[in-house]
C-alpha cells in the first residue's frame, strides 16, 4: 500500500470520525441540557403552583355588635359568653347581599367565609371594647373553596353536582367582589398560624417552629461531637483496629438509607429509652446521628487540608501535638468545617423520612413551645398537606416547599460565603 | 496571623472569645431547662371517618375556649381501641373516636387493663360508599355484586363447597355491570369502615346464599370466615388509614372503586361519586331515613377517669355535644356529618354532662 | 433559683476559675518574666483550674436534670394519703398529671384538698430541690476551684492535664459513630428476631405474597398474613432499574461534558446547578412525582392506548432518575479527572479525536471509579423512601410491568410503623424485619462500591 493510498483512505474515514465526534459531544450537552431542564422544571412548577398561596381571599364585613342570648351550650368562651359570633357573621354577610336567609340559604351562606370568622370577629371586638349597638369593619378570610374561584382554580362550567358552590354561591361571590367586599391580600395566615384542617387558616410556623427546635438539637450535638472525631481520626488516632473501626462505621453510616436511623430512633428512644413520641429532642437525636458522617467526612477533608508545613514549624518551635491542632489546625481549617457542617444541616432540614417513623405525622395546631412540645417539621408538613384532597392545599404545599427551598438556599449561600472570604485570605 | 511566637498571649482567652462562649451559653440554657409540666391537652385517637369531625371540633375548641388545642391521631376505629383499652394515665388516649359502635372483646380489653368506666357519646349517623371518579360511568350494584367480588371464596356449584373467587372482571359477575378489571381500595382491618363494610355489604350479600345464611345461626365462626374475608389477590387493596389517598386514587384511575364514608363523599363531590347500592344513591336524606342499605352511627368513646384530670376534657365533651356542633345547622352537619334526630342529641348532650358511664347500661 | 441561672452561674464561675488560676500562676512564677519559670502556658493553668472548676459541677446538673422529675415525683407521692398511694398506677399518675397541671398555673387552687395539698407540696418541692441543687453546684464549683487551685505551682504540668481532658473527649466523640452502628444493628436486628420467632425466615425470604395486615382481634377476619418479600423485592428492584436507566446516561454524559468538553467556566456554573438538583429534599421530589409527572405518564398511556396504573413504578422511576442524576454525574465526574493527562496526550499524540479518546481510553481507565459510584446510586435508590411513599403503590404485585404499581421495601416500612403500633404483633415487627435487610443490601453495595472507588483511585495515585 503506498503512502498516497494510506492517506486516502485516513482522509476518507476522517469526515466520519469528526462527525462522531461532534455527535457525541452533542450528547454531552444533551445530557446536561436535560439534567438543567428538569431542575427548570421543577423550579417553574412550584413556582407557577404556589404563588396564589401568598395571597389569600378576605372579606371585609361590616359588623353589628349586639348581646344575642347564645342559643347553644358548648364550651364557655371565656370573654363574651353570651355572644354568638357565627350569627354576626352571618348576618353582615345577609345584609350585604340584600337576602332573607331560609335554613338552606344559611348554610349557603356560612360556606362562603372561613370557619374562624366567628372568632376572628370575637377578637376584634375585644380588642375594640365596643358598646353594644356599635358596628366596625372586620376582615375574616374566606372559605378555601370561594379563595379557589377568586384565584380562577375552580372551573365555574362545571355541571352545579360536581363543584362545592352552587350557582347561588357564585353569584354572591361575584356580588361581593364587585363591591369591594372580596379582596385578595397578602396570605398572613400562611406565615403565622399553626396547622388546620381548613385551607384558609393552614400554616408553617408551627412546622418551621419544630424545624427550629430540632435543627438547634442537631447542630449542638453534631457539631462537637462531629469535630471532634474528625480531628481525633485525622491527627490522633493511632493505626490500630479501634481507628479501623470508626472509619468503616462512619462510611458505613453515610450510605445507610436515612428511614434506617428512624427505625433506631423508634426502638431505642422512644420504645426503650421511653422519650416522647413526635419531640423536636428525639427528631434532633436523630437528624444528628444522620449528619453526623456528613460533618465528619468534610471536618476531615477541611483538616487534612491544612499544609504539613504549618504542623511542622509549630512543633518545630515546641509545640505539643494538641496545641498544634487547638491553635493551628483547627483555626485554618475552621471555614471547611463550618461549610460541611452547614451542608449536614441543610441535609438535616430536609429529612422527612427519620422523622415519619418517630411520630412526627401527627396533626398538630399549636405552635410548640419546648423541645418535649408534640411538632412536626417542615417537610413532614409538606408530606402531610401533599396528602390532603382539598384543591386549595396544593397551592400552600408548593408555597411551603418555596420557604423550605429559600431556607437551603440561604444556608448554601452562607456556606460559599464562608468559603469565598477564605479563599480571599 | 496569630500562630506566631511562644508569648503568654497564646493561649489566653480574648476578650471576643469569652463573650462568645458565654453568649453560646445563654442561648443554650433554656434548651436544657425547661420546666416540665403534665399533659394539659386532650388526646383523641380513632377512626379516619370520624378523623375530619374530630379535627374540627379540636381546632374550634383551641380556638375558643382557654385550653390547648387536643392531639388527634387517625388510627383507625380498631387500632384506636386497642390504644385507648391499654390503660388508665396520661400516656393512653383521653378519646377514642370510632365508626362503630365498641365490640363486647374491645370492653373486655379495656376491662382488663382497668378502664372501666367509658362514656358513650353517638355524634350522628354516616353511609359507607362505594364510590369511583366523576369521570367513571354511573353504576348500580346490589350488596350481592359486592359480595361477589371482594370475598376470597364464593360458594361452589353444591351446597357447602366453596371455591376460590373466579370473578376477575366486573362483567364475570353478572351482565351490565362494567367489563373492566375488579379493583377496590379499601381500608385495613384497623379500620371501622372495613368493619362496617364486610358486616354489612358483604354480609348482606352473603346471606342471599341460602346454605351460608343458615350458618350464621348454626356456625357463626364459620359464617364471618365465609362472608367477611376479603380477597387477597390484587383485586382489593389495602390502602392506609388515609381516606384522602383513596381520593386521590379514585381521581387518577376512573376504573377502581373506593371505600368510604359518605361525610368525605360529600367533601369531595368534585372528584368521585358514589355508585348505587341496592337501587338506592347514597345522599344526604337516603341515609337518614335508613333506605340507603349501608350506614352507620358515630361515636366518640370517653374514660372516665379522664375527665376530672385532664384539663380541658370536660368543655370539650361539652363542645362536642353542643347543638351548635352536631344540630341541624351545626358545623359538623355543614361537613357532611349526617344528624340525629333532636331528641337523640338531647340525650347525648345530657351523656356527656352527667357523665353516663356505658359498663352499667351494657350488661 | 430557675436551671437557666443555675447554669449562667456555673459558667460565671469557670470564667472567674479561670482569671483565677492564669493569676496564680503568674503570680508563683515571679510576674513579668514567669514563662520561664512556669511547666506550662499560663493560660492552662487557667483552663485547668476552670475545667476543675466547672465539669464535676455540670455532671453533677446534668445528672439531676434526667432524674428531676422522677425524684420529685416520687417525694410528692410519699406526702400523699395512704389511700391514695395505693391507688392503681394509672389513676395515680392521673392524678399526678393534674398535680403537675395545677403547679405551672401561678395561682390555680384545687378544690380537692388533698391535691391541692400535693400541689403545694409539690411546689415546695420544686422550690427546696432548685435552691439545694443550685448550692450543691455552687459548692462543688469553690471545692473543685480551690483543689485546682492548690494544685497551681510552676513545676506543674497544667498543659498535660488539660491536653489529656480534650484527648479523652476526642475518643469518646469518635466512639459515637461506632455506638450508632452498633445501635442500628442491635434496635433492628432484636426486634427481627422477635419477627422470625413468629414467622420463619425462608417464608419471609423466599414467600412470594405479602399480605401482612392481620385481624386484630379474636372476633375479626383479616388478611391471611402472608409475610414474603418477593413482590416488595421486585417492586424496589423495579423502580430502582427504571431511575438507573434515566440516570445512567444523562449522568455520565453530563460528566463527560463537564470534564472533557467543557471550558472552565461553564464547569463553573453546571457542577453547582446540578448540586442544586441534589439538594433539593426528596420529600419536593415526591410532590412533583404525584402532581406532574404522574398524570402526565398516565395521559402518555392512555393517548398511546396503554393501560397506565395511576401509581405506575414508571412516574416514580422516572422522578427518582432524575434525583441520582447529580450523584451520578458528579462521581463519574471525580473519576474521569482521575485519569492521569498522559493517558489523554497519549491518544492525542497518536491522533485519536476527543471521542475516541473517551470512548477508547479514558471512559475504560474511569470504569472502576464509574462502577462504584453506579454502585452507591443503586443503594442510595434502593434505601430512598419518601418518592415511593408518595408516588409509588401500595399493591404488592409481582410484575415486571413498568406500567403497573408496584410497592417497595421502604414504602412497607412506613405504612406498617406510621399509625399505631404494637410491639408484639407480627406486623408491626415486620417492618423491622425489612428494615434489617435495608440495612444489610445498602450496606453490601456501598461496601463494594467504596471498594471500587478506592482500589481504582490507588491505581493512579
Amino acid at each position: 500500500m503506498s503512502k498516497i493510498e494510506r492517506r486516502r483512505r485516513i482522509e476518507a474515514r476522517l469526515g466520519g470520525r469528526h462527525r462522531r465526534e461532534r455527535w457525541f459531544r452533542l450528547l454531552g450537552i444533551t445530557a446536561v441540557g436535560l439534567a438543567l431542564s428538569f431542575l427548570v422544571l421543577i423550579l417553574a412548577n412550584l413556582v407557577g403552583e404556589g404563588a396564589s398561596a401568598f395571597t389569600q381571599s378576605k372579606l371585609d364585613l361590616p359588623i353589628r355588635y349586639e348581646v344575642t342570648a347564645s342559643p347553644t351550650g358548648g364550651a364557655p368562651d371565656v370573654r363574651y359568653p353570651d355572644v354568638d359570633y357565627d350569627a354576626l357573621v352571618l348576618d353582615a354577610l345577609a345584609g350585604l347581599l340584600a337576602v332573607e336567609p331560609d335554613r338552606q340559604m344559611r348554610r349557603e351562606l356560612r360556606q362562603l367565609v372561613s370557619i374562624d370568622a366567628g372568632f376572628v370577629v370575637r377578637d376584634s371586638l375585644g380588642s375594640a371594647e365596643q358598646a353594644p349597638g356599635a358596628r366596625l369593619t372586620v376582615t375574616v378570610p374566606a372559605s378555601s373553596n370561594v379563595d379557589m374561584l377568586v384565584k380562577g382554580q375552580l372551573d365555574r362550567s362545571l355541571p352545579a353536582v360536581q363543584r362545592p358552590l352552587s350557582d347561588r354561591q357564585i353569584a354572591w361571590v361575584d356580588t361581593l367582589r364587585d363591591s369591594g367586599v372580596l379582596v385578595r391580600r397578602f396570605n398572613t395566615a400562611l406565615f403565622t398560624n399553626g396547622d388546620s384542617r381548613e385551607p384558609e387558616l393552614a400554616g408553617i410556623r408551627g412546622a418551621v417552629v419544630g424545624s427550629f427546635y430540632m435543627l438547634a438539637v442537631t447542630l449542638l450535638l453534631a457539631f462537637p461531637i462531629g469535630v471532634a472525631t474528625a480531628v481525633y481520626l485525622e491527627e490522633f488516632a493511632p493505626r490500630n483496629r479501634w481507628a479501623d473501626v470508626v472509619e468503616i462505621s462512619i462510611n458505613n453510616l453515610a450510605a445507610v438509607p436515612s428511614i434506617v436511623f428512624g427505625l433506631l430512633g423508634l426502638a431505642v428512644f422512644i420504645d426503650w429509652l421511653g422519650f416522647p413520641r413526635s419531640a423536636p429532642l428525639v427528631g434532633g437525636f436523630v437528624l444528628a446521628l444522620l449528619t453526623l458522617p456528613v460533618v465528619i467526612i468534610s471536618s476531615r477533608a477541611a483538616i487534612r487540608g491544612v499544609p504539613g508545613s504549618i504542623r511542622e514549624a509549630a512543633l518545630g518551635v515546641g509545640a505539643s501535638r494538641m496545641q498544634v491542632v487547638m491553635d493551628h489546625v483547627l483555626p485554618l481549617a475552621l471555614p471547611g468545617v463550618l461549610t460541611g457542617t452547614i451542608i449536614g444541616m441543610s441535609r438535616a432540614l430536609g429529612e422527612t423520612a427519620p422523622l415519619l417513623m418517630i411520630g412526627m405525622v401527627a396533626f398538630i395546631v399549636d405552635v410548640p413551645t419546648g423541645l418535649g412540645d408534640p411538632a412536626t417539621a417542615l417537610p413532614v408538613q409538606i408530606y402531610l398537606w401533599s396528602d390532603s384532597p382539598e384543591r386549595a392545599f396544593a397551592e400552600r404545599t408548593s408555597a411551603a416547599i418555596l420557604v423550605l427551598l429559600g431556607f437551603l438556599l440561604l444556608m448554601n449561600l452562607l456556606a460559599v460565603l464562608i468559603r469565598r472570604r477564605v479563599e480571599n485570605k | 496571623m496569630k500562630h506566631s511566637v511562644i508569648t503568654t498571649q497564646s493561649s489566653m482567652p480574648s476578650p471576643r472569645r469569652l463573650l462568645s462562649l458565654a453568649l453560646l451559653v445563654f442561648a443554650l440554657s433554656p434548651l436544657a431547662a425547661n420546666a416540665q409540666s403534665g399533659r394539659d391537652y386532650v388526646y383523641i385517637v380513632g377512626s379516619s371517618t370520624v378523623y375530619p369531625f374530630a379535627t374540627i371540633v379540636a381546632e374550634r375548641f383551641g380556638r375558643g375556649s382557654a385550653y390547648r388545642t387536643p392531639k388527634v391521631e387517625s388510627t383507625g376505629s380498631g387500632g384506636g381501641f386497642k390504644l385507648f383499652c391499654d390503660g388508665i394515665g396520661v400516656d393512653y388516649p383521653d378519646i377514642s373516636n370510632s365508626s362503630r359502635a365498641i365490640k363486647s372483646t374491645e370492653l373486655e380489653a379495656c376491662r382488663s387493663n382497668g378502664v372501666v368506666d367509658i362514656i358513650e357519646l353517638k355524634i350522628g349517623y354516616d353511609g359507607i360508599v362505594f364510590a369511583s371518579a366523576l369521570s367513571a360511568p354511573d353504576v348500580m350494584l346490589t350488596t350481592a355484586d359486592i359480595y361477589h367480588a371482594l370475598a376470597k371464596e364464593l360458594p361452589g356449584s353444591e351446597p357447602g363447597s366453596l371455591v376460590a373467587n373466579p370473578n376477575r372482571r366486573w362483567a364475570d359477575i353478572r351482565d351490565g355491570l362494567p367489563a373492566h378489571r375488579i379493583e377496590v381500595l379499601g381500608p385495613p382491618p384497623t379500620s371501622g369502615t372495613r368493619d362496617e363494610f364486610v358486616e354489612i355489604a358483604m354480609g348482606e350479600g352473603c346471606r342471599q346464599v341460602p346454605w351460608i345464611a343458615a350458618l350464621e345461626t348454626s356456625e357463626p365462626s364459620r359464617f364471618r370466615a365465609i362472608c367477611h374475608t376479603i380477597r387477597e389477590d390484587g383485586a382489593f387493596i389495602e390502602t392506609g388509614e388515609n381516606d384522602n389517598l383513596i381520593v386521590q386514587k379514585l381521581e387518577a384511575n376512573p376504573r377502581a372503586f373506593g371505600i368510604f364514608g359518605f361525610s368525605f363523599l360529600d367533601q369531595n363531590t368534585d372528584k368521585v361519586k358514589g355508585a348505587g347500592i341496592d337501587g338506592v344513591k347514597p345522599g344526604f336524606e337516603a341515609i337518614a331515613d335508613g333506605r340507603y342499605p349501608v350506614s352507620r352511627p358515630l361515636y366518640f368513646y370517653v374514660k372516665k377517669d379522664h375527665v376530672a384530670t385532664i384539663p380541658g376534657l370536660r368543655a370539650f365533651l361539652a363542645e362536642l355535644t353542643s347543638e351548635r356542633t352536631l344540630g341541624e345547622d351545626g358545623y359538623l352537619v355543614d361537613r357532611g356529618l349526617i344528624p340525629m334526630p333532636v331528641a337523640e342529641r338531647r340525650l347525648e348532650a345530657d351523656n356527656a354532662r352527667t357523665l353516663t358511664s356505658l359498663s352499667l347500661a351494657r350488661e | 433559683m430557675n436551671m437557666t441561672t443555675v447554669v449562667l452561674l456555673l459558667s460565671g464561675v469557670g470564667i472567674a476559675a479561670f482569671y483565677a488560676g492564669r493569676s496564680r500562676a503568674l503570680r508563683l512564677g515571679g510576674g513579668i518574666d514567669a514563662a520561664r519559670h512556669l511547666h506550662s502556658l499560663p493560660g492552662y493553668y487557667g483552663y485547668f483550674v476552670a475545667i476543675w472548676a466547672t465539669l464535676p459541677a455540670a455532671f453533677v446538673l446534668l445528672g439531676w436534670l434526667l432524674v428531676r422529675e422522677r425524684l420529685l415525683i416520687a417525694w410528692v407521692v410519699t406526702g400523699l394519703p395512704e389511700s391514695i398511694r395505693e391507688l392503681p398506677p394509672g389513676q395515680l399518675d392521673l392524678l399526678l398529671n393534674n398535680v403537675l397541671n395545677l403547679a405551672v398555673l401561678p395561682d390555680a387552687v384545687a378544690a380537692d384538698p388533698v391535691i391541692a395539698a400535693a400541689t403545694e407540696h409539690y411546689r415546695a418541692a420544686v422550690e427546696i430541690s432548685q435552691w439545694s441543687v443550685a448550692v450543691a453546684v455552687g459548692a462543688l464549683a469553690m471545692l473543685g476551684t480551690w483543689l485546682a487551685l492548690r494544685l497551681v505551682r510552676p513545676g506543674f504540668r497544667a498543659r498535660n492535664r488539660v491536653e489529656a481532658v480534650i484527648s479523652r473527649f476526642l475518643v469518646a466523640a469518635s466512639s459515637i459513630a461506632i455506638l450508632t452502628t452498633i445501635g442500628i444493628v442491635l434496635s433492628v436486628l432484636f426486634e427481627a428476631l422477635r419477627f422470625f420467632e413468629q414467622v420463619p425466615l425462608h417464608e419471609f425470604l423466599f414467600g412470594t405474597s405479602w399480605s401482612p395486615q392481620t385481624a386484630i382481634r379474636d372476633d375479626q377476619v383479616g388478611s391471611s398474613g402472608s409475610f414474603g418479600i418477593a413482590p416488595l423485592l421486585a417492586g424496589t428492584l423495579l423502580i430502582t432499574l427504571i431511575s438507573m436507566l434515566i440516570a445512567l446516561p444523562i449522568g455520565l454524559m453530563s460528566a463527560v461534558f463537564t470534564a472533557e468538553y467543557s471550558t472552565s467556566r461553564i464547569r463553573g456554573v453546571v457542577k453547582p446547578l446540578l448540586e442544586v438538583l441534589a439538594g433539593i429534599p426528596t420529600v419536593v421530589y415526591g410532590f412533583f412525582a404525584v402532581l406532574s409527572v404522574a398524570p402526565w405518564v398516565r395521559g402518555l398511556g392512555e393517548a398511546l392506548g396503554l393501560d397506565v396504573a395511576s401509581e405506575s413504578a414508571l412516574a416514580a422511576g422516572l422522578v427518582m432518575g432524575v434525583m441520582i442524576i447529580p450523584l451520578i454525574s458528579s462521581l463519574a465526574d471525580d473519576a474521569i479527572r482521575a485519569v492521569p493527562d498522559s493517558l489523554r496526550e497519549g491518544a492525542t499524540a497518536l491522533g485519536a479525536t476527543r471521542y475516541e479518546t473517551i470512548v477508547g481510553i479514558i471512559l475504560p481507565a474511569a470504569m472502576p471509579g464509574i462502577a462504584g459510584g453506579v454502585l452507591l446510586a443503586v443503594s442510595r435508590a434502593i434505601g430512598e423512601t419518601m418518592i415511593v411513599v408518595m408516588a409509588a403503590g401500595l399493591a404488592a404485585n409481582l410484575t415486571a410491568n413498568p406500567l403497573e404499581a408496584v410497592t417497595t421495601v421502604t414504602v412497607q416500612i412506613v405504612t406498617l410503623l406510621v399509625g399505631d403500633q404494637e410491639f408484639e404483633s407480627a406486623k408491626t415487627l415486620a417492618a423491622f424485619a425489612l428494615g434489617l435487610m435495608l440495612f444489610v443490601i445498602t450496606m453490601l453495595l456501598n461496601v463494594l462500591g467504596l471498594t471500587f472507588v478506592r482500589r481504582y483511585r490507588e491505581r493512579y495515585e
